[in-house]
């Protein structure tokens, strides 16, 4: 792989694995978002990965809401 | 036993519904919130990273290119797209998703239009350019550097050889979907004096354009207008088409 990126190599890349373990991407009702677990264990919503302008409105997505298990059972 | 929990979940579900409704009546004033209509532009944010084959640590923000290609395809699909706007704020990342995205795009039949907005560096710079038409925002910034790499080299010719072909697809891209000569954009890449740690040019708004880089300087309501226009002319020619048949 070669990244051709002005940053250096020590900004993007660490070492720690555990970083990996609280960020996810998933589907809820239709939409990918990324969403970060929170201590609790409940989610946060981090980024909505949609093409369609109109996703972005949708007051349920808006980076930040927080997702708790109830919504993924709906 | 089923039978028993069913009900209760039932009654659980319609207490979530009405939460839910009653939350909304508290935020908004209202219990339903209207619908637009469909958008017949749809958007491709490339933010941050460009992530290839190796996934990135959660720090970076990146884009992934196996949510974009599929995106990219449903929006060629769907009858109700009609045009695209693709969104550049990056700091580049992998060559190859970076092209892949690219060809993705400039192979879309549908009118598309890019708008760099902070920076498009890097591999961004071929993204940026993979659209029909190209607009920078004055403040932003397009770093135009040589593909380097990092670590163990094993057979220093062949390794230069490869880095050699890799920053050729670069520069055959880019110089073959905008403007510019070939000639500028390698002095661009091999600059002196530019960048404090790397030979290269950062490149700035009107600067992007003067080269022949990028077509306009202009933020999303010129390039809003400027999707209208392409979508109709392109409604026009398709309707021509259709009466001579």
């Amino acid at each position: 792989m070669i990244h051709y990126t002005p940053l250096s190599e020590f900004d993007i890349i660490e070492d720690d694995p555990s970083s990996y373990e609280n960020n996810k991407i998933i589907s809820l009702k239709g939409r990918t978002m990324k969403v970060q677990k929170m201590d609790d264990g409940n989610f946060q919503i981090t980024q909505l990965l949609s093409t369609d302008p109109q996703d972005y409105l949708d007051t349920d997505f808006i980076p930040g809401t927080i997702l708790s298990l109830q919504d993924f059972q709906e | 036993m089923r039978n028993e929990e069913e009900p209760n979940k039932e009654g659980q579900e319609d207490q979530s519904q009405a939460k839910a409704l009653m939350q909304k009546i508290q935020q908004l004033g209202q219990s339903q919130v209207a619908q637009a209509p469909d958008s017949n532009i749809h958007i491709l944010p490339i933010i941050g990273q460009i992530e290839g084959h190796v996934q990135l640590p959660p720090k970076n923000k990146t884009t992934k290119y196996e949510h974009l290609i599929p995106q990219i395809i449903a929006i060629e699909q769907n009858p109700k797209i009609e045009g695209l706007i693709v969104l550049l704020n990056t700091v580049g990342g992998d060559v190859e998703a970076g092209l892949a995205i690219s060809e993705m795009i400039a192979s879309l039949s549908k009118p598309s239009v890019s708008i760099v907005l902070g920076g498009g560096h890097s591999i961004g710079v071929p993204i940026a350019v993979a659209t029909d038409y190209s607009y920078i925002v004055e403040t932003a910034t397009m770093t135009i550097h040589p593909v380097r790499m990092n670590g163990l080299v094993i057979g220093v010719p062949q390794t230069f050889e490869y880095m050699e072909k890799m920053q050729e697809r670069v520069l055959d891209f880019v110089t073959s979907h905008s403007n510019i000569e070939e000639e500028k954009l390698k002095d661009l890449m091999f600059a002196k004096g530019n960048l404090t740690r790397d030979i290269g040019t950062n490149v700035i708004g009107d600067d992007a354009v003067k080269y022949g880089l990028i077509n306009e300087v202009g933020g999303v309501s010129h390039a809003m207008k400027k999707l209208k226009e392409m979508i109709d002319s392109n409604k026009d020619q398709q309707s021509e088409g259709s009466m001579i048949q």
